[in-house]
């Protein structure tokens, strides 16, 4: 297992270094390697502009966003007990993308360097879609895995229609419900960096810290308790951090679908369940996944960009299906 | 001294009390099993015993500390238990799993130090399992797994040792090796084991205290040759039975009578 880590670690270090190369070679502006070296080494500053605020902000977007929505899956996964929860399948992405959108229509946007009033209403519509689609999925205290999904997709549709609803109300714009419906980097800037970054830290460093106890959880709930873990505080600490990620992640580039879903599952096969490894190789994973994914949305119709949704469904819905065989 | 103590202890779900007023103590090294019929309450009091469930009345002591009081840390360290259904939702090995019996003793971010792989080493070879730890959990037979779930409880290394219907899902074979290990962890561990059980004959030649739990009430607690008797029997399982003497254990036995079929 710990070479198989290793290998897997090595593996998408070499894909996250030439991810990061491709995105800021490719653009409307063609550049080339000897441009990427003349600014790196002879301070160009046409090209300061095209690397550092426009392909780099949007590249670390991109990973930062990828790493955070996996996260919130691989969470969202240990929480539910099923490898087929996600931020976008249980509803928190589309309920999130509500409270963004609310926000824009009430004019409450104030951003304090990573705080911003947008992500405090993304975070609460998210959380509120998640605890009522737990409670819904909960019939006497037994819990099903296909009411779970369904009350998601349900209360993610709900949200959605409420999202559009607004967006029609409020511009005449298509190109901003595609934004928040499918996703999109391409406002990206280093402001939006900051609303996600410290988030995804301080997420991630709680996640780690109780990776035990989450491993623990896999046995149900009575025995992780008699193992000495303490069960409600730490679903209440794992329910409010998945849901920040996701929050942070949608309030600035709007719903990116299945990310969270498959990434964390593909990892699991590869290293195997253990949490402690999984948050970590989940994060880097799914970086690494939705910087290629931009990288896709950006160049395969050039100089058309897709929405970013579009590619990460194409990926995942067939995954989606293929889990769902794969349980009969 | 009394190393687990229960007194008037009430306790159930949401819509009430399922067993009424227990009391009942352990002493240190002692083998007791709670038998009575589906439904009788058994799970529910294993369950309240340690604190697992919130609707309850009484007291449970032990060392002299009132369990509701202690944090699930605290009582981890003195109880471990061996549930009657096992969930695992993901593929964990056999290791994984005995590992997670090491939790309370490791920091939340540590590592698996000398003292844990021993331990895992030993309970693996108490258990007989030490063969499979590669496996994943879901590929093992329903014997292995419960060896497996009773090692991760062993693994805590608690004074006390409690688990919920053990033999079922067993064939005959596996149930009287469980029982075995139970026994040898009694007399060559010291330890304090409380089961539930509604195989009798099973518990007879183990226990040295028996509790007939009946519509959550205890209707009697003590030593198996005392206790069973075709009149207490018929009283907690509604069972017409007859006793007669194991011949290798001289203690008591029951013997099911098939009463012939009434005519229409």
């Amino acid at each position: 297992m710990k070479a198989k880590r290793l290998r897997l670690f090595f593996l998408l270090l070499v894909l996250l270094i030439s991810g990061f190369l491709i995105s800021l070679l490719v653009g409307p502006v063609k550049t080339n390697f000897s441009d990427l070296w003349d600014f790196l080494f002879n301070n160009d500053k046409i090209f300061s502009l095209i690397f550092i605020d426009l392909r780099l902000s949007r590249a670390l977007l991109a990973f930062l966003v990828g790493a955070s929505l996996s996260l919130s899956g691989a969470i969202l996964q240990g929480y539910f007990q099923n490898p087929m929860a996600g931020p976008f399948v249980v509803g928190v992405s589309s309920g999130a993308s509500f409270g963004a959108v609310l926000s824009i229509y009430l004019g409450l946007t104030i951003q304090v360097i990573g705080f911003s009033l947008q992500t405090i209403f993304a975070f609460f519509s998210g959380f509120a879609i998640v605890s009522l689609v737990y409670l819904l999925s909960q019939r006497k205290g037994v819990f099903k895995v296909e009411t779970l999904l369904l009350t998601g997709i349900a209360a993610g549709a709900m949200a959605s229609s409420l999202t559009s609803f607004l967006i029609f109300l409020k511009s005449e714009s298509y190109q901003q419900a595609v934004f928040w419906l499918l996703g999109s980097f391409h406002l990206s800037d280093w402001n939006q960096i900051t609303a996600v970054f410290p988030y995804f830290i301080l997420c991630f460093f709680v996640a780690q810290w109780l990776a035990k106890d989450m491993n623990l959880l896999a046995l149900g709930d009575e025995t992780a308790q008699s193992l000495g873990c303490p069960v409600n505080r730490v679903r209440k600490i794992f329910l409010t951090i998945s849901t920040f990620l996701a929050a942070s992640s949608v309030s600035v580039c709007g719903i990116i679908g299945f990310v969270g879903l498959i990434v964390p599952h593909w990892v699991r096969i590869l290293i195997g369940p253990d949490h402690r490894h999984l948050f970590f190789f989940s994060s880097l994973t799914g970086g690494i996944f939705l910087l290629y994914s931009d990288l896709l949305a950006r160049t395969l119709l050039f100089p058309i960009e897709l929405p970013i949704g579009i590619i990460t469904a194409a990926v995942g819905a067939p995954f989606f299906i293929y889990l769902l065989n794969q349980r009969r | 001294m009394a190393l687990f103590e229960a007194k008037n202890l009430s306790a159930g779900y949401e819509n009430g009390f399922v067993i009424e007023n227990i009391s009942f103590s352990l002493k240190e090294g002692e083998f007791i099993s709670i038998l009575g019929r589906n439904g009788s309450g058994k799970s529910t009091l294993i369950k309240a015993l340690q604190g697992l469930l919130k609707n309850v009345s009484g007291q449970v002591r032990v060392d002299e500390k009132n369990i509701f009081l202690l944090k699930s840390r605290q009582i981890a360290k003195k109880i471990a238990y061996v549930p009657q259904i096992f969930s695992y939702s993901f593929e964990f090995s056999v290791l994984e799993i005995i590992h997670m019996g090491r939790y309370i003793h490791q920091g939340r971010l540590g590592g698996t130090s000398s003292l844990d792989s021993r331990k895992i080493e030993e309970v693996m070879n108490l258990t007989e399992i030490s063969h499979l730890r590669e496996k994943k959990i879901a590929h093992l037979s329903g014997g292995e797994r419960q060896r497996v779930f009773i090692a991760r409880a062993l693994a805590q290394d608690t004074p006390l040792l409690f688990l919920d219907e053990p033999s079922s899902h067993l064939d005959i074979s596996y149930q009287v090796e469980i029982y075995q290990i139970l026994k040898r962890l009694q007399k060559e561990k010291g330890k304090t084991i409380f089961t539930t059980e509604h195989n009798i004959n099973l518990a007879i030649p183990y226990s040295e205290k028996i509790m007939f739990l009946k519509g959550g009430k205890v209707q009697a607690v003590g030593p198996p040759k005392k206790l069973i008797t075709r009149e207490n029997i018929k009283k907690v399982f509604q069972a017409d039975v007859e006793i007669r003497e194991n011949i290798h254990s001289r203690l008591p036995e029951i013997s099911l009578i098939h009463k012939p079929e009434e005519k229409a």
